[in-house]
C-alpha cells in the first residue's frame, strides 16, 4: 500500500516535470503546460481521496510514538 | 541600447539593484548571526532591517522589469531566458527540499533502526542504548525533550491538503481564464487562490501552536521534531512567498497587465504554486501519513 | 557574408568604445556587461587565490620542520579550513565563472549573458560573502577550524563562527546558482541562430554540463549547512545520535554535494584544455562528440559515487562494493578524454607557447592525480590512505595541476583577446617551468608521506617525515612566489606590450577570434547567423 502511494506520488512529480518542460519548450503558446498541470492536479486529488479511503479501510495505520502506543 | 528592436536582445544597462540586494543579504545574515550568538535573547533588528532592504530591492528590481515588459522591450527570446531562469530556480528549490527529505528518509530507514539494534547497529544498541527499540516516530534513544504526541494527519493536515489542492485547482482555472482573456474570472479565481493559501498558513500556524503547547512536540524533540518542523517550516515559508507572489500577480492583472498570449509572470508564479503544492503532497504522505 | 559580419563587428567595436560607462561605480558596480563582470570575477578569484595561497604558505611554514614553530595548533586548523574554503569557493569556482562570462557569449555569438542584471548580482554577492567568512579570523574564537567539509560534531564546537560559516556558504550558494542559471539560459537560448548544440566549442559544452551540476548540488549543500545551523542554535537532532539522528548523515549529504563539486571544478578545466590543445597542435579536436558524451558521463556518474569519501566511516558491505565499482567507472570517460587529447596532438604540427605548455603539463599531471584517485577508489586500500597526505597529494594534483593549471593556461590563451596585448613569451615560459618544477617538488613527496602514514590536518609530525616535509615546503614557497611573478606578467601585459591581432594564435578557430583584440565592449549585438567556417566544429557534423 505504501509503495502504491509512493508510485502515484512519483507520477505526480513526473507530470509536474513535464509541465516544466513545456513551460520552456512551448513558450507559453502550447496547451501542453496547462494540460500537464491539469493532469497533475487531477491525480493529486484522486490520490488524496484514495489515502482517505485507505485510512478508512484500515489499509494504512496511523503511527504513534512507541511510549504512547496502547499495550 | 535601450531602444531595442524586435530582433535585438534587450540588454539593460546600469543595474543599481544587485548591490542593494547584496547589502540586504549581508545585513540580514549579520543580524541573524548577532541574535543567534548573543547570550541573552534579543530582537534581531538588524535582520529585520536587512529583510527590509531585500524587499525594497525586490520591489525596485521587479518593478523595473515589469515596466520594461509593459513597454514591450522584451522579445520572445528574452521571455525564454526568463522561463529558463524560473524553471531552473524551481529545480534548485526542489533539490533544497530534497536535502531535507533525504535526511528524513535516512533517519527512518537507516539511523533510527540502527540505533534500535538492527543490522550493523547491534553492538551500538547493546552497549549504548540498550532497550531502545528504534520505532518511528521517535525523539531518539536519548528521549530528547521528553514524551510527545504527533499531529493527527486526519484533522488539520487533511484540511490543509484539501485547501492547497483546491488552491491549485483555482489557479489552474484562473490560468485558463487568462488564456481566454476573461479578466474578471481570472481576478476572482486568483483572489480565491490567495485566500486559500492564507487559510492554509493560518492553520499551519495553529498546528504549530498546538504542537508546542499541547503535544510537547518541538524542534528539539529529537529527529522527529527536527524533520517535522524543518520540512513543514520551509514549506510554510514557500507558501507564504508564493501567496505574496500571487497577490502581486493579482494586482498586476487588475491593472491590466498580461495578454492571453504573453503572461510569463503569471505562468512563473502559477508554476511555483504547483511546485509548493506538490511538496505539500510529499509532506502529507511522508511526514504525516506514512 | 562572414567577412561582412566581421567588418560589422569591427565597426561596432570602435563605435562602442565610447559607450563604456564612466566612473568606477557605473563601470564596475552597476555593470551588466558580460566582459566587465568576467573581469571582476577573474580579478576577485585571483585575489582570493593569493589570500588562500598565503594561508597555504603559513601551513607549509609550520610543517617545514617537526615540532611547533610558528603558529598555534588551533590557528593551524583555521588555516587548513580557510585555505580550502577560499580556494574552492573563492578562487577556482569564481575564476571559471569569470572565464564563462567572458568567453561563452563570444564563443556562441551572443550579445551578452541571458540575464545581465542577475549576472551582476551573482558576482557582487561574493565579495560580501568572503568578507563575512574571512572576518572570523579576527574574532574571539577565530575562524572555523573543523575542516572545509564541516563535519559535525567537530564544526559545531566552533563557537561563534558557525553562523558566519553557514551564512557565508549560503551566500556563495546563491551566487553560484544564479551564475549557473545564467550560463544555462545563455547557452540554450542565446546561441547565434545557426549554431547548433554540436557546433558549440567544448568549453561551452563543459560549462553547460557544469551548470547543471551546480544547480543540482549547491541547494543540497545549503540544506546541509542549514541543518548544521539548526543543530547548533535550535537544538535539532539531525546529526545527533541521542536524538535519533546521525553525524554520518551529514557526510552523506555533504558528499552528495561534494563529489559533483569536484567535477564542477574540473569539467570547465577540461573545456579550456580542449580549446587550447587543438590550437597549438593545429588539428581539430579528436573525437569531439565522444568528448561531449564523456563529459556528460562523468557528470552523471558524479551523482552516484559520493560515499567513496566515506569508506573508513563504515557502511554496509554492499554499499562499499557498489561505491567502489561505480567510482572506478569514472576512469572510463576520463580516460576517453585523456586519449582524445593525446590523439589530437598525434602528428600535429605542434608549437609550445605558454598556454600549450600549461595544457601539456595539465594532461600529464592531472593524469597522475587521476591515477591516485583510482587507487583510492579501492575500498580495502582506501582504509590505508584515508586522511593521510596521500589524499592531500591526490586532490592537489587534480586541483592545482588540474584546475589551476587550466585556469593559468586559459588566462595566457585569452589574455591577448582581453587586453589587446601579447604577454611576454619569455616570461611566460619562465613562469611555466618555475611553477611546474616547484609544484611537483611541493606535492609529489606528499604521496610518500601519506603512504608512510602521515595524517593530514596536523601542525606537528613524527621526525621520520621531516625530509619530505621540508622538500615539500621548499617547493611550496617556490610555487607561491611563481604566482606572484604571474601577477607581474599579467600586469605588464595589461599595461602594454605588442599589439595582439584579432586571430592572436595561428591555429586558433572559434568565433572569439573573429572579433578584434581587445574585444570591444559590445560584440554580436545584432542576432544573426555567424560564419560556421570560423568555428572549430561548425561544419563537421
Amino acid at each position: 500500500m505504501k509503495y502504491f502511494i509512493i508510485v502515484i506520488f512519483l507520477f505526480i512529480v513526473f507530470s509536474l516535470g513535464s509541465a516544466m518542460f513545456y513551460l520552456v519548450k512551448g513558450k507559453g503558446q502550447s496547451q501542453n503546460t496547462v494540460r500537464f498541470l491539469t493532469v497533475r492536479v487531477a491525480i493529486s486529488v484522486l490520490l488524496f481521496l484514495f489515502i482517505i479511503f485507505a485510512a478508512y479501510m484500515g489499509w494504512i495505520e496511523p503511527k504513534q510514538p512507541p511510549f504512547l502506543a496502547p499495550n | 541600447m535601450s531602444e531595442a528592436s524586435k530582433d535585438q536582445y534587450y540588454v539593460p544597462h546600469l543595474a543599481k539593484w544587485p548591490i542593494v540586494g547584496s547589502i540586504g543579504l549581508t545585513v540580514t545574515f549579520l543580524g541573524a548571526i548577532q541574535a543567534l550568538n548573543s547570550e541573552t535573547s534579543i530582537t534581531p533588528w538588524f535582520m529585520f532591517l536587512g529583510i527590509g532592504i531585500i524587499l525594497f530591492m525586490m520591489f525596485g528590481w521587479f518593478g523595473e522589469v515589469i515596466k520594461e515588459s509593459e513597454e514591450k522591450l522584451y522579445n520572445t527570446q528574452v521571455d525564454t531566458s526568463f522561463r529558463m531562469g524560473m524553471i531552473w530556480f524551481i529545480f534548485s528549490e526542489v533539490m533544497f527540499f530534497g536535502a531535507f527529505f533525504g535526511a528524513l528518509f535516512y533517519a527512518r530507514t537507516f539511523s533510527v533502526p540502527w540505533l534500535g539494534g538492527e543490522g550493523i547497529g547491534l553492538t551500538t544498541n547493546e552497549a549504548l542504548w540498550s532497550g531502545y527499540e528504534g520505532v518511528w516516530p521517535t525523539n531518539g534513544p536519548g528521549d530528547l525533550n521528553g514524551r510527545f504526541e504527533i499531529i493527527d494527519p486526519y484533522h488539520l493536515p487533511l484540511v490543509n491538503t484539501l485547501l492547497l489542492l483546491a488552491s491549485s485547482v483555482t489557479i489552474t482555472i484562473a490560468h485558463h481564464a487568462l488564456r481566454a482573456n476573461n479578466r474578471k474570472q481570472t481576478i476572482i479565481w486568483l483572489i480565491a487562490t490567495v485566500v486559500l493559501g492564507a487559510i492554509f498558513i493560518f492553520f499551519q500556524a495553529e498546528e504549530y501552536v498546538l504542537a508546542y503547547r499541547e503535544f510537547n512536540l518541538k524542534l528539539s524533540s529529537g529527529i522527529y521534531g527536527s524533520t517535522f518542523f524543518m520540512l513543514t517550516g520551509f514549506h510554510g515559508m514557500h507558501v507564504t512567498l508564493g501567496a505574496i507572489m500571487i497577490s502581486v500577480i493579482t494586482i498586476r492583472v487588475i491593472r491590466g497587465h498580461f495578454r492571453p498570449e504573453s503572461h510569463f509572470g503569471f505562468e512563473a508564479v502559477a508554476w511555483y504554486w504547483h511546485f509548493v503544492d506538490v511538496v505539500w503532497l510529499g509532506l502529507f504522505i511522508f511526514v504525516y501519513i506514512l | 557574408m562572414s567577412q561582412d559580419i566581421t567588418h560589422d563587428e569591427v565597426a561596432h567595436g570602435h563605435h562602442d568604445h565610447d559607450h563604456k560607462p564612466k566612473g568606477f561605480v557605473k563601470r564596475w558596480l552597476m555593470t551588466t556587461n558580460h566582459k566587465d563582470i568576467g573581469t571582476l570575477y577573474l580579478v576577485f578569484a585571483f585575489a582570493m587565490f593569493i589570500l588562500g595561497g598565503a594561508m597555504a604558505m603559513i601551513i607549509r611554514l609550520e610543517l617545514f620542520q617537526p615540532g611547533l614553530q610558528f603558529v598555534e595548533p588551533a590557528f593551524f586548523n583555521q588555516m587548513t579550513t580557510m585555505h580550502a574554503l577560499i580556494m574552492v569557493f573563492g578562487a577556482v569556482m569564481p575564476a571559471f565563472v569569470g572565464l564563462a562570462n567572458w568567453m561563452i557569449p563570444l564563443m556562441i555569438g551572443a550579445p551578452d549573458m541571458a540575464l545581465p542584471r542577475m549576472n551582476n548580482w551573482s558576482f557582487w554577492i561574493l565579495p560580501f560573502a568572503f568578507t563575512m567568512l574571512s572576518a572570523t579570523l579576527f574574532m574571539p574564537g577565530g575562524a572555523p577550524a573543523g575542516g572545509w567539509t564541516m563535519y559535525p560534531p567537530l564544526v559545531l564546537q566552533g563557537g561563534h563562527n558557525v553562523g558566519f560559516l553557514v551564512f557565508s556558504v549560503h551566500m556563495m550558494g546563491i551566487s553560484s546558482i544564479m551564475g549557473a542559471i545564467n550560463v544555462i539560459a545563455t547557452i540554450m537560448n542565446m546561441r547565434a541562430p545557426n549554431v547548433g548544440y554540436l557546433n558549440m566549442p567544448l568549453f561551452v559544452w563543459t560549462w553547460l554540463i557544469t551548470a547543471f551540476l551546480l544547480i543540482a548540488v549547491m541547494p543540497v549543500l545549503a540544506g546541509a549547512v542549514t541543518m548544521l545551523l539548526t543543530d547548533r542554535y535550535f537544538d535539532t537532532s539531525f546529526f545527533n545520535a541521542a536524538g535519533g539522528g546521525d553525524p554520518v548523515l551529514f557526510q552523506h549529504i555533504f558528499w552528495f554535494f561534494g563529489h559533483p563539486e569536484v567535477y564542477i571544478m574540473i569539467l570547465p578545466a577540461f573545456g579550456v584544455i580542449s580549446e587550447i590543445i587543438p590550437t597549438f597542435a593545429r588539428k581539430p579536436l579528436f573525437g569531439y562528440v565522444s568528448m561531449v558524451y564523456a563529459t556528460a558521463g562523468i557528470a552523471f556518474l558524479s551523482f552516484i559515487v559520493w560515499a567513496h569519501h566515506m569508506f573508513s566511516v563504515g557502511m554496509p558491505l554492499g554499499g562499499s562494493l557498489y561505491f567502489m565499482y561505480a567510482t572506478m567507472m569514472i576512469a572510463v570517460p576520463t580516460g576517453v578524454k585523456i586519449f582524445n587529447w593525446v590523439a589530437t596532438m598525434w602528428r600535429g604540427s605542434m608549437t609550445f607557447e605558454t598556454p600549450m605548455l600549461f595544457s601539456l603539463a595539465f594532461v600529464v599531471l592531472f593524469t597522475i592525480g587521476g591515477f591516485s584517485g583510482v587507487m583510492m577508489a579501492l575500498a580495502p586500500v582506501d582504509l590505508q590512505y584515508h586522511d593521510t597526505y596521500f589524499i592531500v597529494a591526490h586532490f592537489h594534483y587534480v586541483l592545482v595541476t588540474g584546475a589551476v593549471y587550466a585556469l593559468i593556461a586559459g588566462a595566457y590563451y585569452w589574455l591577448p583577446k582581453w587586453s589587446g596585448h601579447m604577454y611576454n613569451e619569455r616570461l611566460g615560459k619562465i613562469h611555466f617551468w618555475w611553477s611546474t618544477i616547484s609544484v611537483n617538488v611541493l606535492f609529489f613527496p606528499q604521496h610518500f608521506l601519506g603512504l608512510a602514514g602521515m595524517p593530514r590536518r596536523i601542525p606537528d609530525y613524527s621526525t621520520q617525515f621531516a625530509e619530505f616535509n621540508m622538500m615539500s615546503s621548499i617547493g611550496g614557497f617556490a610555487f607561491g612566489l611563481a604566482q606572484v611573478f604571474f601577477i607581474y606578467i599579467v600586469w605588464k601585459t595589461v599595461k602594454g606590450g605588442d599589439k595582439a591581432t584579432a586571430q592572436v594564435w595561428e591555429g586558433a578557430k572559434g568565433l572569439e577570434w573573429t572579433v578584434p583584440s581587445p574585444a570591444p565592449h559590445h560584440t554580436f549585438e545584432e542576432f544573426g547567423p555567424v560564419d560556421l567556417d570560423k568555428m572549430a566544429h561548425g561544419k563537421n557534423h
